[in-house]
């Protein structure tokens, strides 16, 4: 005889099974679109940011070689000029696609180039470490803490932010100058 | 213990495609890469020849002792096999790669707590409480091996962690029967063992031809070579090193400011 809890047991498989199904078929998808990418198509792939808001964020706590700065004239922005220079929650939303590209950029070293994966798994472990800046803002942005996060996550993911895209655009810059103008306006 | 011609066929077939399959490992030096993997091809190959001179010659309460005993091996094995899958593929540079840890251990328990949650669901109609061991027991050993298959690629895709080609196979073969064997013990969950096992035999006579066409996948892949590694250029080597060393002591200063 069928009961209700052999019905629910059914159900709860059902549901189960559909679930990995369309979980693995995403990702296969994913996994696929990204073995098939080659280097230039993951570097178009860079979204386009105000470099000059940017670079204003984060030169107030570093300067252009990447050191701290301990002037007098450093540190000197508020978290709602910063919010603003970001472009808020959708500025936060493109740096964070570009740090997806980045982490791209080093799965394809260490898909194709085995023996450079000392190298690629640093920069994905760095890649994946401003992408975590980014999500702790996104998340106090969704439980009304930005303004108190901000001031301990912002500043810091953007500078990270932009060292690491200048070095990207530095090493492009070296290998092939074909695509650098078109890099230069994304980064 | 009477075996039906289709028994006999479903079991020469499993013993056949699990010697090819040591052959493939031995032939193409995969077993250097998945020892784990191998084992458990052997183990196989152990226990069908095992159990089918006990089936022979033993009686009925050996073969039972037989076959539970080397079910637990079988599983432990399979175990040790996600293990070896996920060794390769987030210990790129020989230690777990630091940002999945987390991920991980979320991972194993939400598994094991579903795979868990749905087996107490289940309420299999049997003549003998051992029957309803084995048949929750085989669940839960299929739910969580899917759920951990899958939550593997998950892992890899999210993280940037490509899969090596034989590893993604492997992967690939066990999930899929894995998923298909969660509905397979559905079914014998659900219709149970009474005094007519014809539905339980059919059911476990479909798991057997899933598990042989996972095996002759395996074959296949395992045969063929993995795409050849590029050489890395000079040029690229040297900018990606200079690239990693100036990222790296950006963070530092950062992680200090925190």
């Amino acid at each position: 005889m069928v009961n209700s809890r052999a019905i629910m047991f059914l159900i709860a498989v059902a549901i189960l099974v559909a679930a990995l199904l369309v979980i693995a078929a995403y990702s296969l998808r994913r996994a696929r679109r990204s073995s098939k990418r080659d280097w230039e198509s993951l570097l178009k792939r860079l979204t386009a940011v105000n470099r000059g808001s940017i670079a204003e964020v984060a030169l107030d706590i570093i300067d252009e070689s990447g050191r701290q700065r301990k002037d007098e004239a450093g540190a000197m922005l508020d978290p709602a000029q910063i919010w603003k220079l970001v472009g808020g929650l959708e500025g936060l939303e493109v740096l964070e696609a570009n740090c997806a590209v980045l982490i791209d950029l080093a799965f394809y070293v260490q898909q194709w180039y085995p023996e450079a994966l000392a190298v690629a798994e640093q920069l994905r472990l760095s890649a994946r470490e401003v992408e975590w800046h980014v999500e702790r803002l996104r998340g106090a942005q969704r439980t009304g803490k930005l303004e108190s996060a901000f001031a301990m996550y912002a500043q810091r993911a953007v500078a990270t932010y932009y060292l690491m895209t200048r070095r990207v655009l530095a090493l492009y810059e070296q290998g092939n100058l074909a695509m650098l103008a078109d890099l230069e306006k994304a980064l | 213990m009477h075996l039906t011609g289709l028994d006999l066929l479903l079991w020469a077939a499993g013993l056949g495609v699990h010697l090819i399959l040591l052959f493939v490992l031995l032939m193409r030096r995969r077993f250097r890469v998945f020892p784990i993997f191998t084992a458990f091809i052997v183990s196989n190959i152990g226990r069908t020849a095992a159990l089918f001179f006990v089936q022979l010659r033993g009686t009925r309460t050996s073969y039972f002792y037989t076959y539970w005993s080397l079910i637990v091996l079988d599983v432990a094995l399979q175990l040790a096999v996600v293990y070896e899958m996920y060794s390769l593929t987030f210990r790129p540079l020989g230690e777990w790669a630091r940002d999945l840890r987390r991920p991980f251990e979320w991972l194993v328990a939400v598994s094991i707590a579903l795979a868990a949650g749905m087996t107490w669901l289940a309420a299999p109609h049997a003549r003998l409480w051992v029957q309803v061991v084995v048949i929750k027991g085989s669940f839960f050993s299929a739910a969580c091996m899917s759920e951990l298959f899958v939550g593997m690629l998950v892992l890899a895709v999210r993280s940037g962690l490509p899969l090596k080609t034989h590893v993604a196979r492997i992967s690939q073969g066990f999930g899929v029967y894995s998923i298909i064997d969660i509905l397979i013990e559905a079914g014998h969950s659900y219709f149970g063992v009474g005094h007519n096992t014809q539905t339980y035999t059919m059911l476990s006579h479909l798991r057997m031809s899933a598990y042989l066409v996972c095996a002759a996948y395996w074959i296949v892949m395992l045969w063929r070579n993995a795409p050849e590694p590029r050489k890395l250029p000079e040029s690229l080597r040297g900018e990606l090193i200079q690239l990693q060393n100036v990222v790296n002591s950006d963070l530092e200063r950062i992680r200090v400011r925190q």
